[in-house]
């Protein structure tokens, strides 16, 4: 008895190694369109994940729910809030223990197409599409980003996009100005060492920020419809010649403009800091994070801060004009016990007073309203970034969402791999094939 | 009210006539008194323990798809794809060094340490030293990654500075960014966090034993280290015993710590069993996949577990 109650402890110790795999009880969603007639009752919970973990934009939802309690008194809003990297698996595990929250935060792409395929996503067509009151009051290109198969399923909040960001008075003295090709970033890159101050602060430890320069790179590198094609696994080739360019551009980036394969031992928010505390001349960056970049308790001034799109090779087969970025927004569960509410809350959250917001600091997420991204009380660096957005002639969606969860973990671990040198351009691309056929034959 | 009679098999006296001489129940109504006793746990501990291991068993041998819920029998398609992986690989060799590496500093290191701390003679000194010891073990360990981030760090790192500070540049390097130290970086700062915590174990251990064992070695001219090795050393046994599967299961069981500092990166470089099926499953979508790793995990962590039970009972100590 003794040593079966023993060998009951070691069991229950081996047994607590599971728990992380702890299955989950799994339901597909039944097809869910909004009614627009549908009566709101104001009552009840509305559970809400959203991507503003960071504390300098959480008080952004948290404002807003309280604002809606307080019109609605028998409302409660709970806020689950996750960072841009943490998201990821709080939704994941969400989903897949079925406890998914009423309104959740999406990309657009394949992350997206996901909530779509399994039914979790409520079809908006008839209050979003843009026919409706509701789909007129937003940008039409982001509203379009959240079609599926000719439906209308996210609501986007903000526009994004990727822009290397840089330090005007670095720049000045050194007498160089905004790079217009990606040779003269390079030799810029040069005269910057020279000087004794990194060129690029880049923190690759999450391994997305060089996928972000990889996705820019690729838009150039690469036809649209070949790069299209590639995103689905299962008519994915890989075996455009760009592909492996973009690669060689990205290594060459990485060895004369940045640390080189130090980024893979420093974070994303360590770099920016670096660039922020005028310690680099320039950083990749988001359009929302501009506000984070240059702000009034950093040593980088806004007036001192600069950016454009991160230049096209000279001898570049895809679209020079194109910029990687995508309209992130939110979805509705179909799941929900109360969608109307749901809805609801998510048009206070997109009126053009809580879009004028959030467009400006400290949030600075030029918002998908029309009438929103008001210039009147936006920086001036994030309303430029917005007209270089809005005139892109191709939005490069980000590879990790665009691709499916095998392929873009292939990227993500093998570029890390580029940049310490210890794989080459076309031992990546074969690793990146080799998870796109794993795919295709699920 | 009155009592006008009792009725044999009934009341007092049947319960009188259940029991045997000197009023206890007979051996088999025991038996069954004590299970109905111990049923509820006997139940909590198969719905929480036995059936999730049976459950990941069954997951383990499908392909499910987390957003439409599809679920596909693979039978063991998972085990065969799980030999050919090298990330498992590379994971099962981590997890290896961590439990090799904790059993050198966190099993006998902490013993030589709660040795030399309760050799002490002043009383205050020796709970000054178990507590500055244990101090490590009380921080979080978000708290503890992130501390060792910024000593890592190969911009503003203390570690690069100390080595450069002191003229070994040549050993400077971007620790946790570096596929060649990511993993032994983490450990290290394991064994910083989980160092004391042993040591206090162990105190407790020492404290046991009988002072009359040390004063008659000292009468019979035995040395600090003789005292250490035939004294010490195997009165505590059983402690060292239980300190080692503790050990060796939590290294199979790491995941924070690497979650934390490195996520696995760079390059898969420092993933272990933990954070790879976490990858398949939750980031990858392998729910299943991620379960078959889950069942690896179970089988060495319980192996491990059973021979040093084995191994302990053999040579227990009893005062």
């Amino acid at each position: 008895m003794k040593r079966s109650m023993q060998i009951a402890a070691v069991t229950m110790a081996a047994a607590s190694a599971l728990g992380l795999s702890a299955s989950a009880s799994h339901a597909a969603g039944k097809v869910v369109v909004a009614d627009p007639d549908a009566k709101v009752e104001y009552s009840g919970k509305l559970s809400i994940l959203t991507k503003f973990g960071l504390q300098v934009l959480s008080p952004y939802f948290t404002d807003l729910a309280k604002e809606y309690e307080k019109l609605h008194p028998d409302v409660k809003v709970e806020l689950i809030q996750e960072s841009d990297d943490s998201v990821k698996g709080k939704t994941k595990t969400l989903v897949a223990s079925n406890a998914l929250t009423d309104v959740y935060f999406s990309w657009t792409g394949s992350w997206g197409g996901n909530f779509v395929r399994g039914n979790r996503a409520v079809d908006l067509s008839k209050v979003i599409g843009p026919d409706s009151d509701w789909g007129k009051t937003l940008v039409p290109a982001a509203v379009q980003a959240f079609q599926y198969n000719g439906k209308y399923y996210g609501i986007p909040l903000y526009l994004d996009a990727k822009f290397m960001g840089y330090n005007k008075q670095i720049f000045t003295k050194l007498g160089l100005s905004a790079p217009t090709s990606f040779e003269q970033l390079l030799s810029d890159c040069d005269t910057i060492r020279k000087a004794g101050i990194t060129p690029i602060s880049l923190g690759n430890k999450e391994a997305w920020p060089a996928l972000h320069y990889i996705g820019q790179l690729l838009a150039f590198d690469v036809p649209r419809a070949t790069l299209e094609r590639d995103f689905e696994s299962k008519t994915a080739t890989y075996d455009d010649p760009g592909y492996v360019a973009a690669l060689k551009q990205f290594k060459e980036l990485s060895d004369r403009c940045t640390d080189g394969a130090t980024m893979n031992g420093v974070s994303y928010a360590s770099a920016l800091q670096a660039f922020s505390n005028t310690k680099s001349a320039m950083y990749y960056q988001e359009i929302i994070e501009f506000d984070q970049s240059a702000a009034p308790d950093t040593t980088l001034k806004a007036a001192d801060f600069g950016f454009f799109v991160l230049p096209a090779p000279a001898d570049a087969k895809g679209d020079p004009k194109a910029v990687e970025g995508a309209p992130e927004g939110y979805m509705i569960n179909t799941a929900s016990k109360n969608i109307p509410l749901a809805i609801d809350f998510m048009k206070f959250v997109t009126t053009k007073e809580h879009g004028q917001v959030l467009s400006a600091p400290p949030y600075g997420q030029p918002s998908a309203t029309v009438g929103g991204a008001s210039e009147s009380n936006m920086s001036p660096s994030v309303v430029e970034g917005l007209k270089v957005l809005k005139s892109a002639s191709y939005l490069m969606p980000w590879l990790d969402t665009a691709n499916s969860p095998r392929v873009a973990q292939a990227w993500l671990s093998n570029l890390q791999a580029l940049v310490d040198g210890s794989m080459t351009a076309e031992q990546v691309m074969d690793k990146v094939k080799q998870a796109a056929a794993a795919d295709a034959k699920k | 009210m009155a009592v006008t009679g009792i009725k044999s098999g009934t009341g007092f006296a049947g319960a009188a006539k259940r029991r045997g001489a000197g009023g206890r129940p007979r051996p088999r109504l025991r038996n069954l008194f004590s299970f109905r006793w111990i049923a509820a746990a006997v139940i909590l501990i198969g719905w929480f323990v036995y059936y999730p291991i049976v459950d990941n068993f069954i997951v383990s041998t499908t392909d499910q798809d987390i957003y439409t819920g599809e679920v596909t029998n693979v039978g063991l398609t998972n085990y065969d794809r799980l030999l050919q992986d090298p990330v498992v690989w590379t994971s099962l060799w981590n997890n290896a060094l961590y439990a090799v590496i904790s059993i050198v500093f966190q099993v006998f290191g902490a013993f030589l340490l709660a040795a030399m701390i309760e050799g002490l003679a002043s009383e205050k000194w020796r709970r000054f030293w178990r507590a500055i010891y244990f101090v490590p073990s009380a921080i979080s360990i978000t708290v503890t990654g992130l501390l060792f981030y910024f000593i890592y760090q190969p911009e503003i790192g203390l570690l690069d500075a100390a080595l450069r500070g002191v003229g070994l540049d040549v050993l400077i390097r971007p620790w946790l960014g570096d596929a060649q130290t990511a993993i032994y970086s983490i450990i290290a700062m394991s064994q910083w966090q989980g160092f004391g915590y042993s040591t206090l174990l162990f105190a407790i251990a020492i404290q046991k034993i009988p002072r009359e064992l040390y004063d008659a070695s000292i009468i019979d001219g035995a040395g600090p280290w003789r005292r250490l090795w035939n004294i010490t050393f195997p009165l505590t046994r059983e402690m060292t015993g239980l300190m080692i599967i503790v050990t060796i299961t939590g290294a199979f069981q790491v995941f924070n710590e690497v979650m934390v500092m490195t996520a696995g990166g760079p390059n898969n470089s420092s993933q272990v069993l933990g954070t790879w099926l976490y990858q398949q499953g939750f980031i990858e979508d392998n729910f299943g996949y991620g379960a078959a790793i889950a069942t690896v995990i179970f089988v060495v962590t319980m192996l491990t577990g059973i021979a040093q039970l084995i191994y302990t009972r053999r040579r227990r100590v009893q005062f």
